[in-house]
Formats: structure tokens, C-alpha cells, sequence
């Protein structure tokens, strides 16, 4: 853990070309409006469908992503994989209806740094969207049960993907995860540790980026086991 | 597999047995033979004759008139006339015992004369043994036992002649078949009767009575072997035993229709088949082959009555006794070799057979010395014995070897039942575990299709009213519907949740909630872990009762505190929220005003089999009491 990271207070970081990637028309001009409304001197360039994504992503560097999950021609995991892959600085943001940890949990695995539900109100949105630029992500229960699960799964797993570390959560991190999954809110639990509210936003930050790389190596070893690496 | 599974292979556990009981029948006959054969207590009144006048002759009388050469007794052809296969005449003079028991019967008895015999006393013929059809009768084995008639006997000078008829050495196929003459020995009849029925027993009887055993058991196993194929040394045992039991059995018929050189032939040449099979069963028994002897087997039972043949049957004893080395040296290298792979055996199993093997070794050891007269061949035949006890012995194991797999075998139908009914069971039990993680699968599959198509088309124009109306409230309206809309899909087809998951679910949603408000909480979960899980639509309408509150507690109570209480107690599940706010105004006829979605609450709570009771008044706050049933 980075001490002086610790101390530095919450800065903005500056969004200045950001991806929209929705199909549905409406709803694309509403995120269009919301996040100029947030970031107001960003360039925004859209995105009906993965393609067409994955296309801007290769060619156009992108501070922030805010990607549909539910496309025409694919879902928006595989373009959330590809910014991480592409392009590691950018953050992609997953807006979606569902809520449920199904859905969610596979977009944060590929590396999405928070996520935010649609039919919330605008204020809501801009209020989650900001936090998150300034480095607080988002944790409900169900997400840290899953992210429990799953480095649970890994620590007892005995293989490991050749030149691919191993992950595993701090002490901390543990905890933070356990009391989120609990239900208590991340200012609770700051007050409980006695850590301020952003120190807890960067364990969560470093978890959901722990959580990626975990589940990288997982596919890795996957792939290496069905023989799709040749090294 | 029914029978127990050792270490080593089956087939070869199961073969290695050699019964006890067989080499202990071996060991007491060896026992008994030798001690029978031990020097007889001399009885006085028996006399013993060791000297007798022999002449060359052919004729049917005793020639007076040629020269007579004193000869010991026991006389053994092969020393004193080596190459002499005719007749040869004893005389021995006698005078009867006199005072001392003067009305006993005396009587002549002879241990071995081969191969036949006529015996005239004072030149009237009192025993003949000559055979009736020409050739040279075989009776080598057989001790001879005549009364002396009273009324031939003179007073004294009694002169017993004994025409005597056998083969060379060269021309028979064993010392045992050369002619030759024992020691006479003229006693009274009993005790005499008694020595000679005991020779009789032990030389003669008891081999027949073996024989006949060994060849019974020959023909069993060649039947066994015929009905069950499945062991390879059964078969080679079978033909051992029946060359072994015929040629025993030979040894005793007397008479023959073919000639003696025929007869001798035979019965040197049926040795080749005889070490063959025994040399077929031990490498089987063994159960690795040796190629090389098994290869030199068959070639060797067809070369040895060419040899023998050629040989002539005045060279036949040569011949037979070279080729008794060479398969005599072959069966103890092939008994070596057994010893030698089967030393990993169990102890018990192990050590009887190696006994019994080195029996068979020492036997033919012995066998050999005396063929080569290096020892003086045993009073009996103790090597015959041993050889057919033991044949014997490793019979009966071989059966009994089959008698324990049948047993095996029927355990194993007897358990077969139970283990059938044991894998149908664990069948079934997989078979519905199988069921019910399909049917996890499926309604996980079905949830996941419903809930997609429902957000793709229900949501999608759910989340444009949303977002495009222009009025506060069809947008919150359609909202609210969204929410509706996934929790439906989720009471509809989820699975159970931990109870523990779904309190920290409600904490989260209710805190932050609140906490925007600016309504002061406090959240007290039940103190104990609670292990219960709820069924998704209890889940479900739950949410809805809670969320109800608490939009009602930020809308319209007014409220800055909010307690929040859950327990399990008793398998119930309670959960309080109360407030502090202004409370749920009364209509107009005293009763709560049910405009704020406590009808609803209540009939969800109803739909759960649980109970929501909501009590409020305008300076205590609102209290809403759910309780379920877990």
C-alpha cells in the first residue's frame, strides 16, 4: 500500500474522452446529457453496438467508458476486457438495468471499475458517477459475497497459470469485504476500522483491480488447460 | 472378483496348494516302507538258505549231469551272468526241522524271483508261475510263498529245485524287472504266511490300490479340465497321472499277450510321456512357460521309442537308462525353476509345495543311484510309493483347489443379490442427485432467460419512460415498475437465499437510503449466526414490505430516527421497523389510513403464511411488525 496514496485527498480525475456505449437511442441521448452535465469539457464519441466499440477502442484513447451490458451484437464485458487490455489507464463504467450479481460480476471480473443502474434517478447518477471518478467505486453485498467467493475459490485452487501471479487479499481487504457483505455502508466501516472513507474507497478500488487480474489468471489457466496455450 | 484377490495373480494362488494331508500320506508310507523293510527279526525256526548249486539250462529238469557252480544268494543276474537271458536251474538241499514241531506244515518262501519260477520239490512241481501263453511271465514284484507238502518230504536230504527264467539286464527296462533270486527261507507256514502277506501288502497291494486311485483322479481332473478350461496345468496333470497309474498298474499284471521285448519296450519308452507331462504340469503350475524345454518336450517323446527302437532290445536297458538321465536332469532343472518363481508364495503355501517338489527331486535321485547300482535297490519299492503318493497328494489339492473356487463362486452369487441391489441404489441415489442439480441448472437457465427477455423488452421501454417523460411522476411511476419487474422475476424462478445474505442486503439498501435522507439509524441484527434460508419469494415480498416503510418513512413521517430491529427466535424471523415521525394519519373512521400501501403490506405478509402489524399514533411514531415463518 502506497502511503502517500493513502493521504492524498479525493482529486477528480480529469475525464476528458469518454466512451457511451448503448443502443437503445433514448436512453443514449440521456447518458449523453447526464455526463456532459458532469464532465463538461469531455469529448464524448458513441456507440450502438460492440463492433463499433471495439472498433473506437483501438483507435481513440478513452479516460472513461460507460458500457451497456445488454447489445445487439454482443455483450459489453468484452468491450469493458478489451479497454482494460488496450488501453490499462482508462476506467469503464458498466450501466445497466440488471442488478443482479449475475450480470455484474462478470463485468467487474473484466476489469470495470464500478457500475451504475439505469432507471436510477439523474441526481443519483451523476452523484454515483462523480464518486466514482474520484476513485470510490461502488460495493453492494451481494458483489463482495461474490468477490469473497471467488478468492476463496482461488486460494484453495493448488495449480497456478504459468507466468501469472497470484493474487490474494490483504488482511484488510478481507475485513472490508466481510463487513460489506454484512450490509454495513463503507462509512461504517470506516468508522468501525478507523480508516478514513477514502482509504476504504482505495482498498475497494485495489480489490475490484486484484479481482481483475485474478480472474485473468483463471481464464489463463483455463485456456492453458484446454491446451490453447502453446508455450 | 468373488474370491479374495492375494498379491499374486489368481490363477497361480489358487494352483499352489499341496495338501498336507497328501504329504503326510507320503511321509507315513515312506515311513512305514522303510520300517518294514528293516531286517525282519529273525525267527529261529526260520531257516535261512544263502547258497545254492546253479546250472544253465534250459530243460525242464534239473541236469544232473552238467557242472554246477555254487552261487550266493541273493543272486543277482546282472552281476553273475551279465549277459544271460535264459533259464537258469537252482538246487538246495534241505532236511526238514525233525523233533522240535514235527506236525507243523513247512512251507518255501521266496522274497523276489523274477520273472518267473517253477519250483520242484524232490522232483514233484509244487509252484509254477510260467505263464501260460509263451511269453515270459512278470512276476519280479511278487513274493512267492509254497507249502511244502508233508508227503514229498523225505526225512532228510530233501532237494528243491527251482527253475528260474528272466531277462538280462540289457533287455529290460529297470534293475527292478533284471532277473535274479533272494535268499530262501524254509519255516513254518504261519510265520512265513505272515511275512509274505505283509510283502504282499506293502509290495503289491497297496501300489495296485494307489494306482487305481491316482488313475481315478487322473480321469476326474482330465474331466474337470475338459468342462473348465480355464487352468492349463490341469490337463498335463491328468495325462501324469494316467501314464503313471498304467505303468504302476503294469507292473503288477503278470501276464502279457505281446512279447517281453515288446512289453519291456513299452514299458521303457512310457517313461518319455510321463517326465513330459510332469514336466508340463510344474512349469504351468509355475505359470511363466519356459520355452526352450517345452519346445525339447514333444520332440522327445516321439525320439525316445525311435532310439529305443533302434537301440534293439539288446542294448535297451542302455538306451532307457540314458534317456532316464537326460529327462531325469530336465525334471529337476524344471523343478528348480518352480522352486525358484514361486518363492515370493506365501509361507503356508509356499513351503509344502517346495517339500513336496524336493520329495520328487530326492526320489528320483534315489531312483537314479539305483539304476546305476551305485545303491543296492531298497527292499520295497519306496520309490514307486513316494512317486504315486505324492502324485496322490498333489490330485486331491488340485481338486480341492476346485472345490474353494466353486465355493468362492457360489459366495458370489449368494452376495451377488445384495450387490446388485448396493449399485442400484447408489444409481438411483446419483440418478436423482443427477435430477435435481439438472433441474438447479435448468431454473437457473429459465431465470436467466426470463429475466433477459423481460429486460430487454419490458425493461428497455420501461427505462425510455423513465428517462424521457417529462413528469416527475410517471417517471418515479416508471421506476417503480422496473423495480417490480426484477424482483417478480426473481421471486418467480430464484433460488433460496442465506437469510444472513438477504439481512445484509436489506441493511445496505436501508442505510443508504436513510442515510441520504439524513434520518439517523440504527440497524440491530439478530446476535446469534443465523443458518436459515428463505425462500425466494419471502425474499421478494420482504424487499417490497421494507422498501414500502421506508419510502413512507422519507416521504412522509417526518421522522430523524429510525430503529430497525431483526431477530430469529423459536424458527420465526421478526423484523420492527420503527420511527419517530408523525405517524400514519387515521381516516375518517378511526381506522389507519390504508392510502399509505399497508393493505399491501399486509396481504403480502399473509401470502408468506407470516403477519405484518402496523401500529401508529401521532407522538409515538409508526411501528411496523413483520414476522415469518422460517
Amino acid at each position: 500500500m502506497n502511503f502517500r496514496a493513502l493521504s492524498r485527498a479525493p482529486e477528480t480525475r480529469r475525464m476528458n474522452s469518454i466512451l457511451l456505449l448503448e443502443d437503445l437511442p433514448e436512453i443514449r441521448v440521456w447518458l449523453k446529457a447526464l455526463v456532459l452535465e458532469v464532465f463538461p469539457q469531455a469529448l464524448i464519441s458513441e456507440a450502438a453496438r460492440v463492433h463499433d466499440a471495439l472498433e473506437l477502442i483501438s483507435a481513440v484513447k478513452f479516460d472513461l467508458a460507460l458500457c451497456d451490458l445488454g447489445l445487439p451484437d454482443g455483450s459489453g464485458v468484452d468491450v469493458v476486457a478489451k479497454l482494460r487490455e488496450l488501453q490499462p489507464d482508462a476506467q469503464s463504467v458498466v450501466v445497466t438495468i440488471h442488478d443482479d450479481d449475475d450480470h455484474l460480476f462478470p463485468a467487474l471480473q473484466a476489469g470495470a471499475f464500478g457500475y451504475l443502474l439505469k432507471e436510477q434517478s439523474r441526481e443519483l447518477i451523476a452523484e454515483q458517477l462523480k464518486r466514482m471518478s474520484q476513485g470510490e467505486p461502488p460495493l453492494s453485498p451481494s458483489i463482495a459475497r461474490r468477490v469473497l467467493t471467488h478468492f476463496a475459490k482461488m486460494t484453495r485452487r493448488q495449480e497456478r497459470p504459468q507466468n501469472m501471479p497470484q493474487v490474494s487479499l490483504t488482511d484488510r481487504e478481507n475485513e472490508v469485504l466481510l463487513r460489506v457483505a454484512k450490509g454495513f455502508t463503507l462509512p461504517e466501516i470506516g468508522v468501525q476500522l478507523g480508516l478514513s472513507r477514502h482509504t476504504i474507497a482505495d482498498y475497494v478500488k485495489q480489490i475490484y483491480r486484484k479481482l481483475n487480474v485474478s480472474s485473468r489468471a483463471e481464464a489463463a489457466l483455463e485456456a492453458q488447460r484446454l491446451g490453447l496455450f502453446r508455450r | 472378483m468373488f474370491a479374495a484377490v492375494p498379491k499374486i495373480p489368481w490363477r497361480v494362488a489358487r494352483k499352489l496348494h499341496v495338501a498336507p494331508r497328501g504329504l503326510a500320506l507320503a511321509a507315513i508310507l515312506a515311513v512305514a516302507v522303510c520300517a518294514t523293510g528293516a531286517a525282519f527279526g529273525a525267527d529261529p525256526a526260520v531257516r535261512v538258505i544263502a547258497q545254492a548249486l546253479t546250472v544253465a539250462d534250459a530243460g525242464d529238469k534239473y541236469p544232473l549231469t552238467a557242472p554246477a557252480a555254487a552261487t550266493r544268494l541273493p543272486d543277482d543276474w546282472s552281476l553273475t551272468r551279465p549277459e544271460h537271458d535264459a533259464v537258469v536251474w537252482y538246487r538246495i538241499r534241505f532236511d526238514p526241522p525233525g523233533a522240535s514241531a514235527p506236525h507243523s506244515s513247512q512251507s518255501l518262501y521266496i522274497e523276489r524271483a523274477c520273472s518267473q519260477i517253477e519250483v520242484q520239490l524232490n522232483g514233484q512241481l509244487i509252484y509254477s508261475t510260467r505263464s501260460s501263453v509263451g511269453s515270459v511271465a512278470n512276476h519280479c514284484a511278487r513274493p512267492h510263498l509254497m507249502r511244502l507238502p508233508a508227503s514229498a518230504l523225505l526225512p532228510s536230504g530233501n532237494v528243491i529245485d527251482l527253475r528260474l527264467q528272466g531277462h538280462a539286464l540289457q533287455r529290460v527296462a529297470g534293475p527292478a524287472r533284471a532277473a535274479g533270486l533272494s535268499v530262501l527261507k524254509i519255516g513254518p507256514s504261519e510265520v512265513l504266511a505272515a511275512e509274505h502277506a505283509r510283502r504282499e501288502f506293502w509290495n503289491v497291494s497297496v501300489v495296485q490300490a494307489l494306482s487305481i486311485v491316482l488313475a481315478a483322479l487322473g480321469f476326474a481332473v482330465l474331466r474337470l479340465d475338459s468342462w473348465n478350461r480355464r487352468n492349463s496345468h490341469l490337463r498335463p496333470y491328468g495325462w501324469l497321472a494316467l501314464c503313471g497309474s498304467a505303468l504302476a498298474l503294469h507292473h503288477w499284471l503278470g501276464e502279457a499277450p505281446v512279447s517281453s521285448a515288446s512289453v519291456e519296450f513299452i514299458v521303457a519308452a512310457a517313461v518319455a510321456p510321463l517326465a513330459a507331462a510332469s514336466m508340463l504340469f510344474l512349469l504351468r503350475l509355475a505359470g511363466r512357460r519356459w520355452r526352450q524345454i517345452e519346445k525339447l518336450l514333444l520332440p522327445q517323446c516321439l525320439l525316445m521309442p525311435l532310439t529305443l527302437l533302434l537301440a534293439g532290445p539288446s542294448r535297451l536297458f542302455l538306451a532307457a537308462s540314458i534317456w532316464n538321465t537326460v529327462l531325469g536332469l530336465e525334471l529337476l532343472a524344471v523343478i528348480g525353476r518352480t522352486l525358484w518363481l514361486t518363492r515370493r508364495q506365501p509361507p503356508h503355501e509356499y513351503w509344502p509345495m517346495a517339500a513336496a517338489l524336493v520329495t520328487l527331486a530326492t526320489a528320483l535321485a534315489l531312483e537314479f543311484a539305483v539304476q546305476r547300482a551305485w545303491v543296492a535297490p531298497p527292499a520295497l519299492e519306496t520309490t514307486q510309493l513316494i512317486l504315486i503318493a505324492l502324485a496322490i497328494g498333489l490330485g486331491l489339492r488340485l481338486l480341492r483347489g476346485f472345490a474353494k473356487a466353486l465355493q468362492a463362486a457360489e459366495l458370489g452369487r449368494r452376495q451377488l443379490p445384495g450387490r446388485a441391489l448396493e449399485l442400484a441404489a447408489a444409481a438411483e441415489r446419483k440418478f436423482s442427485q443427477m435430477a435435481d442439480a439438472r433441474i438447479e441448472q435448468v431454473m437457473a437457465q429459465e431465470r436467466k432467460r426470463i429475466a433477459a427477455d423481460l429486460h430487454d423488452d419490458l425493461g428497455a421501454k420501461l427505462l425510455t419512460i423513465v428517462h424521457t417523460s417529462d413528469s416527475q411522476r410517471i417517471s418515479t411511476l416508471a421506476r417503480e415498475a422496473l423495480e417490480e419487474m426484477r424482483l417478480s422475476v426473481r421471486g418467480l424462478t430464484g433460488r433460496p437465499m442465506q437469510l444472513a445474505d438477504a439481512l445484509a442486503d436489506w441493511r445496505a439498501e436501508v442505510m443508504a437510503r436513510l442515510g441520504q435522507a439524513n434520518i439517523e439509524t440504527d440497524w440491530r441484527g439478530p446476535d446469534e449466526d443465523v443458518e436459515q434460508t428463505l425462500p425466494a419469494r419471502s425474499f421478494v415480498q420482504t424487499t417490497r414490505i421494507l422498501r414500502e416503510s421506508v419510502s413512507n418513512i422519507i416521504k412522509h413521517s417526518g421522522a430523524t430516527n429510525c430503529k430497525v430491529r431483526c431477530t430469529v427466535r423459536d424458527g420465526e424471523f421478526e423484523l420492527i421497523v420503527q420511527d419517530n415521525g408523525c405517524g400514519i394519519p387515521m381516516e375518517l373512521d378511526g381506522k389507519l389510513d390504508r392510502g399509505h400501501g399497508m393493505a399491501s403490506m399486509k396481504h403480502r405478509a399473509k401470502q408468506m403464511r407470516g403477519q405484518c402489524l402496523v401500529e401508529s399514533a401521532p407522538s409515538y411514531g409508526t411501528v411496523i411488525r413483520l414476522t415469518l415463518a422460517l
